[in-house]
C-alpha cells in the first residue's frame, strides 16, 4: 500500500496537514477559542487537507502539469512581474469571480453556477474559521445588545444586535444556502431537459455533486427552520444530518468533482503562460503560412511528448508538432491522397 | 452514461471521397453534446491548387496525445474506446491537446475557455443510432457501419488503423480506407 | 406601378434576407417532437427522404430519413439546414399592399383580392386577356403545377403562362421529346452502380446535386471509370479517371467528334440501330468532319483525352450518360443535348441495366412541374398545347370548350421582354425570382417597372416581389400537403408538417380563391390537395407522362412510384425503354444532325475572356431560402470571381481583389480568387445573389431557337482590376445586396 503512493505527494501532504494543526492551535489561541461541538467537522477537514495536498502533488508531477506550473512561476519572476500581475489580477476578476467562461457555456450553466460558487464561496468563508477557532462571537461584556467578532482572538468588530447588519451577519450561512439552492435548481433543471446534457452525464460526476451541496443547503437551513419555528425540538436530527454532508462533502473533496475548485486556478496561470506566449514569436505553420501559437508552446509541447514517450520528429530534421492543427490535417490527407494515386485508383 | 452502444460498428474515414460540401459540419452541429458548434473538420488542402478537401473527425487513438499532454487531466477515454470531449469542470483551455493531437482534431472554444471535440455523436452512438456526419454524408467519405457491411461495399479497399508520424505509430479506433491490401498510412517518414 | 416604394436598403431592413441561426442552447422540445414527418427536402431535383421534427406547430429540427431508398439518411448541407427556413424572422405574415413612398402596408384578406380581381378585369378588358401573364415556377408541388396550369389558362384566361423551368431543363426536354418521344431521364440512378463508364457533362455534381455523388462513386467502386467535361477542375472532377476541361460553349463539338471517332473503329450497336432508330445516317454525316484536330482545336481539349473519353465510351457493355445545366443552359442546348443523345444511341446502350441515359433536373420538382401543363407550350400529362387532340381531351377534362382554352404563349424570358415593350401590362408570380435568375436583369426590372399591375405570392419577399403591388403570402414546402416527381422520374409523396403561420394561407387555397372571385369557382371545387392530385391523374391518363396509375396510398405503401405507371396495378417503370417501343410516332429512337455552331456571343478583343455561371452548394437557385439560412449564408458569403493565375498576372489581378467584370449588358465587381482548377481563358462567377452582387447583370439573353433556354453558361466579358481589396464577406453582406 505505502509503495504505491506518491513518496513526494505523502510528505507534501503530510507537512501540509501539521501545518494546518499547527495553524488551529495557535490561530484559536491553544485551542481556547475552539468550539468542541465542531470536532467532527476539524476532524474532516484535517483529512480533507490531506487529501487535497496529495492529489494537488500527485498531478502536479504529470509532466504537462509540471510544466506549466514551473513556467508559471518562472513568467511570475521574470522581472514582467507587473504585466502578468495585470493579467493575473485581471483574469481573477472577470473569470475567476465573474465566471465569464461559464457563461459564455450557457445561460442557465452560467447563471447556475455563479449562485453556486458564490454560495460555497461565502460559506467556505465562514464555515472553515468557525471550525479551526479562528473567529468566535460573543457578547460585549457589560451590556446585552453588543456583539463582538473575534479573529485569531483579537477583537475585530463589534455591531448592534437587531439590526440589518445582525441578521446579515448571523444568517450568513443561510444566505449562501439560499444561493446554492438556486444555483442547484437551474443546474438540475439544465440536467433534466438538455438533451446533449443527458447523453454524456454520470452519476458521479454530475449528479452527486448537486444533490450533495443541495443536502448540505437544505439541512443547514434545516437548523435554523428547527431553531426559529419549532423552538429547536429537531436539532440533534438537523445537526446530524447537516454534518454528515459536509463531513462527506469534506471527504470526497479531494477525489471527486469538487476538486476542480482547487484546481481551477491553474486557470490564472494558463493566462499569464499565453500572454507571454503572445508577446514571444509565434510558430508559424509551414502548411498554412499562419501563425497558430507561440513557439513558447510549440517548444514546451515537443519536451513534453518527448517526456511521455512520443516521437514527433521528421526526417526532415523539423516535427509534426510545427503544423498547425489544420497543417496536420492536410498532411494526413496529402499522403492519403499519394497513397491512392500510388495504387492507381481512388475508389474501390 | 451508454447503454446501447454497438460495438459491432465502426468508423470509416475515405478523404478522397470528399467532396467538400460541409453537410457533415452543418449536421455535427445539430448534435445535442454540441451547442450548434461542429467540431468536424472540412478543409481545403490547397485550394489554389485543387478543390481537394480534408475531412477530420477524432480517430480515437488507443493512446490518446491528447489525453496524455492535458496538464488538467480532462480528457478521458471511455470504455467503448471514445476519447472524450474536455471535461467540461477541469478544462484549463491550455490548448496542449490541440496543438499536440496529430490529426489536428480538438478545438478550443474561445470565449468558453473549453476544448471541445468529436465524440463521435456520443448523444446518438450512445442510443444506438449512427453519427450524424456519417449519416448525412452524401459522398461517402464518412461511413458508420460494420466491418463486413464496408467489405461488400469496397471490395478493393481496406480499412486500416495504423498510422506512422515518422518514428511514432499510433493506432486509432478510427479506420481509413487504403488500397486494397496496406496496413497503414504513412503520413510521413 | 412596378417600381419599388420605397429605397431598396429600406425594404432589406425590413423584408431582409435576414440571417437566421439555431439557438446553441438547443431547441426547445426537439428531443420529444410532437411529429416526426416523413417528407423530402425542398430543394433540389434529387428530392432526399428527410424527417422533419415537429413540436407547437414549429419545425424544429430534422432527422436523416435511412429508410429511403435514394439518399439512404444523406442529405447536403442545404437539406439539413432546411429547416431553419421555418419560424424566419423575415416570413410573410399577411397580404401587403405597396404604398409610394410607404413600402408595404397591412391589408386584410379581402381587399387585396378585390384588388388583384378589379386590376386583372381592368386590363384584361382594356387590351386583351393575354396582356395579363402568368410566371409561375417548379419548387411547387404537382398538384399546385397542376393548378397553376389550370388556373391560367380557365380562370385567368392567358395564353401567357410560363415558368422557371424555362432556365432548368427545358433544353434536355426538348431534346429527350424529340429523340425518344418523351421528356424523363431514361432510368434511376441504381442503374450508376454497375455502369463501365459514367460520363457527366456540364454537370457539378458533387456541389448541385451532392447526394447523386453516391451512386457515382458505387460504380466507381465496382471498376467503372468516370468522365467528366466541366471547364472547370470541380470537387467531382479531380478524382475522375478523365477530366475534359471545355471551351464554354462548345460542347456540340465535343460529342460530334466522339461520334465520329465511334464511327470511325465502329464502336457502334448496328443491330439497335438498324431495328430501333432513324436517322443514323443524318447523325454520321454531320460529324463527318469532326477528326481530332479540328476538335482540340474547338473544344480546347487536348486531342487525346478525347480519342480516350471515345475509346472507354465506345466499347463498353454498360454506361451512363448524365447531364445538366452546363450543356443545357447554351444558345445550342437543345443540340447539346442531342449529341449525348446520338452517343447513347451509336451504342445502344440503354433500355438495359446499367445502360442509362439523364439529365439531372434541377429543381425540386423540376421533373413533375415540367409535365402538367404549367409551361406555355404544354398541357397535362406532357400533353401539347397546339395538339388539336390534347386540347380536346384536356378541356374535356376541365370541363370547358376547346375553343375556349389558350393557346401556346410566350416563355418566360419572352414574358419579360414583352413587358419591356409595353405589351403585358400585369403579371401574377408565384415562387419564381426573375430579377435574379434571369440573364440580363437590368432588362427585368426595367420590365417590372413598366408593369401596370404586379401581383407576388410567396413566403419571403423575394428581389422580384419588392416591385410588387399586392403581396399574398403562400407557404412554405413543409405547410401543404402535395407530391413532387424526382429527377429519377419516381412520384414522392410531401407532407404537411406544420401549418401556415398568423395569416399566411397554403398556395392552393389563394389561387382557389382567386379563381372563384375570377368567375370559374365551379371549375376549381377542390378540398385537398389529393382531390387536385386525382384530377391530375385523369388528365394526364394516355399522355406520355401518364400518372393516371399512381394514388397517394400507393405512394405512401412503396416510398415512391415511377411513371409512366397507366393503371393502378401497373408497378410503374424505374428503367424506360426495356420494351424498345420509343414514344416517337415512328416507335424508334431518333438520331439527329448535329452540326456545330458557335455560342451566340464569342469573345473578341473588346470582350476578351469567357464567362461563364453556376451555383455553389450552399446555394439554392436565386436564394430566397437560402440567403436568409445563416449558416448556409457563411459556408460560402459572397459570389467569388474564378480566375486562372495565368490570366490573373496577365491582367494584373491579384487575390481578393474587387475585379470589375463588363459585358454589353452590365458591370458588376467581384473579388477575386485564383485557382488553377479553370480554363486559362473562362471566368467563373455563381449567380444565386441579388442586386449589385448579381452575375446574371452580366449574362446575356441569347435564347435556344427551340427550347428558348437563355444562354447562362457562355458569354463575351472584360477583366478590370480595381486596386482594390475587396471587402470581408461580412462587411460586403452579399446575400442581401440593394
Amino acid at each position: 500500500m505505502i509503495s504505491t503512493l506518491n513518496r513526494l505527494a505523502l510528505t507534501l501532504a503530510t507537512l501540509a496537514t501539521l501545518g494546518l494543526v499547527a495553524a488551529i492551535y495557535l490561530g484559536s489561541r491553544n485551542l481556547g477559542n475552539f468550539d468542541p461541538a465542531l470536532v467532527a467537522y476539524l476532524f474532516a477537514c484535517i483529512f480533507a487537507c490531506f487529501g487535497v495536498v496529495y492529489r494537488y502533488s500527485v498531478w502536479l508531477q504529470r509532466p504537462p502539469t509540471w510544466r506549466y506550473f514551473a513556467r508559471g512561476w518562472q513568467l511570475f519572476f521574470s522581472g514582467r512581474a507587473i504585466v502578468y500581475g495585470w493579467e493575473f489580477v485581471k483574469n481573477f476578476f472577470v473569470n475567476f469571480l465573474g465566471q465569464r467562461f461559464i457563461q459564455k457555456r450557457g445561460r442557465d450553466l452560467g447563471r447556475g453556477h455563479l449562485l453556486m460558487a458564490w454560495g460555497c464561496i461565502l460559506a467556505f468563508g465562514v464555515t472553515f474559521p468557525l471550525v479551526f477557532g479562528w473567529i468566535h462571537f460573543g457578547l460585549k461584556p457589560g451590556g446585552i445588545d453588543t456583539y463582538e467578532i473575534y479573529t485569531f482572538g483579537f477583537k475585530t468588530m463589534e455591531f448592534p444586535l437587531h439590526t440589518w447588519i445582525a441578521t446579515l451577519i448571523f444568517n450568513a450561512l443561510n444566505w449562501s444556502a439560499f444561493l446554492v439552492i438556486a444555483g442547484v435548481m437551474l443546474l438540475i433543471r439544465r440536467r433534466l431537459t438538455h438533451a446533449g446534457q443527458i447523453a454524456v452525464q454520470t452519476f458521479e460526476g454530475d449528479w452527486l455533486p448537486l444533490l450533495l451541496l443541495l443536502a448540505i443547503s437544505l439541512t443547514g437551513l434545516g437548523i435554523s427552520l428547527d431553531y426559529k419555528f419549532m423552538d429547536g425540538k429537531a436539532h440533534q436530527f438537523m445537526a446530524i444530518t447537516h454534518a454528515i454532508t459536509v463531513i462527506l462533502f469534506l471527504v470526497w473533496m479531494p477525489f471527486g468533482k469538487f476538486f476542480h475548485i482547487i484546481q481551477r486556478p491553474a486557470q490564472l496561470g494558463i493566462a499569464i503562460y499565453r500572454k507571454a506566449g503572445e508577446e514571444g514569436p509565434q510558430a508559424v505553420c509551414p502548411h498554412t503560412g499562419q501563425a497558430f501559437t507561440s513557439q513558447l508552446q510549440v517548444g514546451d509541447l515537443k519536451d513534453v511528448t518527448t517526456q511521455l514517450g512520443f516521437d514527433f520528429r521528421r526526417s526532415d530534421g523539423g516535427s509534426h508538432l510545427d503544423y498547425s492543427p489544420q497543417g496536420k490535417r492536410a498532411l494526413l490527407a496529402t499522403a492519403h491522397l499519394k497513397a491512392r494515386q500510388k495504387a492507381g485508383s481512388y475508389f474501390g | 452514461m451508454s447503454t446501447s452502444f454497438r460495438t459491432d460498428q465502426e468508423f470509416f474515414l475515405d478523404p478522397q471521397r470528399c467532396i467538400g460540401c460541409h453537410a457533415c459540419e452543418m449536421a455535427c452541429a445539430e448534435c445535442e453534446t454540441n451547442g450548434q458548434l461542429p467540431m468536424i473538420h472540412v478543409d481545403y488542402v490547397d485550394r489554389f491548387l485543387s478543390p481537394q478537401t480534408s475531412v477530420q473527425i477524432c480517430m480515437h487513438c488507443e493512446d490518446p496525445v491528447c489525453a496524455r499532454v492535458c496538464p488538467a487531466v480532462a480528457i478521458e477515454k471511455d470504455e467503448f474506446g471514445i476519447v472524450h470531449s474536455a471535461n467540461t469542470a477541469r478544462c484549463i483551455a491550455c490548448s496542449n491537446c490541440v496543438n499536440a493531437c496529430p490529426f489536428g482534431v480538438p478545438r478550443k472554444i474561445e470565449p468558453m475557455d473549453l476544448m471541445m471535440k468529436c465524440n463521435m455523436c456520443y448523444d446518438r452512438t450512445s442510443a444506438g443510432k449512427k453519427p450524424m456526419c456519417a449519416t448525412v454524408c452524401p459522398s461517402g467519405a464518412l461511413f458508420y457501419g460494420t466491418r463486413e457491411e464496408m467489405a461488400r461495399r469496397r471490395p478493393n479497399s481496406s480499412p486500416v488503423n495504423t498510422f506512422k508520424f515518422g518514428r511514432e505509430t499510433v493506432k486509432t479506433k478510427v479506420n481509413i480506407m487504403m488500397p486494397k491490401g496496406e496496413t497503414e498510412l504513412v503520413v510521413y517518414e | 406601378m412596378a417600381t419599388l416604394p420605397v429605397p431598396v436598403e429600406n425594404l432589406i431592413a425590413r423584408f431582409g434576407p435576414h440571417l437566421n441561426f439555431p439557438r446553441a442552447e438547443g431547441i426547445p422540445g426537439r428531443d420529444e417532437p410532437d411529429a416526426v414527418v416523413k417528407t423530402h427536402c425542398c430543394f433540389c431535383g434529387m428530392q432526399c427522404g428527410i424527417k422533419l421534427l415537429v413540436k407547437d406547430d414549429k419545425v424544429v429540427g430534422f432527422e436523416p430519413w435511412e429508410e429511403f431508398p435514394f439518399n439512404e439518411g444523406r442529405l447536403c448541407p442545404k437539406g439539413v439546414q432546411r429547416y431553419m427556413q421555418n419560424e424566419h424572422p423575415d416570413r410573410l405574415l399577411t397580404p401587403l399592399i405597396r404604398v409610394g413612398g410607404k413600402g408595404f402596408e397591412k391589408i386584410g384578406w379581402d381587399g387585396a383580392m378585390e384588388r388583384v380581381v378589379s386590376e386583372i378585369q381592368r386590363i384584361q378588358n382594356a387590351h386583351g386577356p393575354d396582356a395579363f401573364a402568368m410566371l409561375s415556377g417548379v419548387s411547387l408541388t404537382n398538384e399546385k403545377s397542376y393548378l397553376v396550369g389550370k388556373f391560367a389558362r380557365v380562370a385567368l384566361k392567358t395564353r401567357n403562362l410560363d415558368y422557371n423551368g424555362r432556365l432548368c431543363m427545358v433544353s434536355a426536354g426538348a431534346g429527350n421529346k424529340k429523340a425518344f418521344g418523351l421528356d424523363r431521364g431514361s432510368n434511376n440512378y441504381s442503374d450508376l452502380a454497375h455502369a463501365e463508364v459514367v460520363m457527366i457533362c456540364g454537370t457539378n455534381v458533387s456541389e448541385t446535386f451532392p447526394t447523386l455523388t453516391h451512386w457515382i462513386w458505387q460504380a466507381r467502386d465496382n471498376g467503372g471509370k468516370l468522365i467528366v467535361v466541366d471547364p472547370r477542375l470541380t470537387p467531382i472532377a479531380r478524382t475522375a479517371d478523365l477530366h475534359l476541361p471545355i471551351r464554354p460553349g462548345r460542347d456540340s463539338a465535343l460529342y460530334g467528334a466522339i461520334l465520329h471517332q465511334l464511327i470511325k473503329h465502329d464502336w457502334l450497336d448496328h443491330a439497335f440501330i438498324a431495328n430501333h432508330t432513324t436517322d443514323f445516317e443524318k447523325a454520321k454525316e454531320a460529324v463527318k468532319d469532326y477528326d481530332l484536330a479540328w476538335a482540340e482545336r474547338t473544344t480546347g481539349i487536348a486531342a487525346d483525352k478525347i480519342e480516350l473519353a471515345a475509346r472507354w465510351w465506345g466499347p463498353a457493355k454498360t454506361s451512363f450518360l448524365l447531364h445538366a445545366r452546363g450543356i443545357e443552359h447554351q444558345s445550342k442546348g437543345v443540340e447539346n443535348v442531342l449529341g449525348c443523345i446520338n452517343l447513347v444511341l451509336a451504342t445502344g446502350r440503354i433500355g438495359k441495366p446499367y445502360c442509362g441515359y439523364a439529365t439531372i433536373t434541377g429543381q425540386g420538382n423540376g421533373q413533375g412541374g415540367r409535365e402538367h401543363g404549367h409551361k406555355c407550350d404544354q398541357l397535362p400529362g406532357n400533353r401539347d398545347i397546339e395538339n388539336p387532340e390534347h386540347r380536346k381531351y384536356i378541356a374535356g377534362v376541365w370541363g370547358i370548350e376547346e375553343k375556349d382554352l389558350p393557346g401556346k404563349g410566350l416563355t418566360a424570358y419572352e414574358i419579360m421582354e414583352a413587358a419591356h415593350r409595353g405589351e403585358i401590362k400585369g403579371l401574377l408570380s408565384i415562387c419564381f425570382n426573375p430579377v435574379v435568375s434571369l440573364p440580363n436583369n437590368n432588362m427585368i426590372r426595367e420590365a417590372l417597372e413598366k408593369l401596370e399591375f404586379y401581383v407576388a405570392i410567396d413566403f419571403f419577399l423575394n428581389e422580384t416581389a419588392r416591385h410588387a403591388d399586392i403581396i399574398l403570402p403562400g407557404s412554405l414546402h413543409e405547410e401543404e400537403e402535395g407530391t413532387v416527381t424526382t429527377a429519377e422520374g419516381r412520384v414522392v409523396r410531401i407532407r404537411k408538417a406544420v401549418n401556415p403561420p398568423s395569416e399566411a394561407r397554403s398556395d392552393t387555397s389563394i389561387l382557389l380563391e382567386l379563381a372563384d372571385r375570377l368567375g370559374a369557382g365551379e371549375r376549381f371545387s377542390f378540398h385537398s390537395s389529393e382531390e387536385i392530385f386525382n384530377e391530375l391523374r385523369v388528365a394526364s391518363k394516355g399522355g406520355t407522362a401518364d400518372y393516371f396509375g399512381i394514388t397517394y396510398k400507393k405512394i405512401e405503401d412503396t416510398m415512391g412510384v415511377f411513371w409512366p405507371c397507366p393503371s393502378e396495378d401497373h408497378p410503374g417503370t424505374p428503367r424506360l425503354w426495356e420494351d424498345r417501343k420509343f414514344k416517337t410516332p415512328d416507335g424508334r429512337a431518333h438520331f439527329h444532325g448535329v452540326p456545330y455552331r458557335e455560342p451566340a456571343e464569342v469573345t473578341d478583343s473588346e470582350y476578351p475572356v469567357i464567362l461563364t455561371t453556376g451555383r455553389v452548394v450552399s446555394q439554392y437557385l436565386s436564394g430566397t431560402q437560402t440567403r436568409r439560412i445563416g449558416k448556409l449564408v457563411k459556408q460560402y458569403a459572397e459570389p467569388l470571381l474564378e480566375i486562372h493565375p495565368a490570366l490573373a498576372a496577365r491582367l494584373d489581378i491579384h487575390e481578393r481583389e474587387l475585379v470589375r467584370v463588363s459585358t454589353r449588358r452590365g458591370t458588376a465587381e467581384f473579388p477575386a480568387q485564383l485557382v488553377e482548377t479553370i480554363r486559362e481563358d473562362t471566368v467563373f462567377v455563381p449567380y444565386h445573389w441579388p442586386g449589385r452582387k448579381s452575375v446574371n447583370q452580366l449574362t446575356s439573353g441569347h435564347l435556344d431557337p427551340i427550347s428558348k433556354i437563355p444562354e447562362f453558361k457562355v458569354c463575351a466579358c472584360r477583366l478590370e482590376p480595381t486596386g482594390r481589396k475587396a471587402p470581408s464577406p461580412d462587411e460586403a453582406q452579399a446575400w442581401a445586396s440593394p
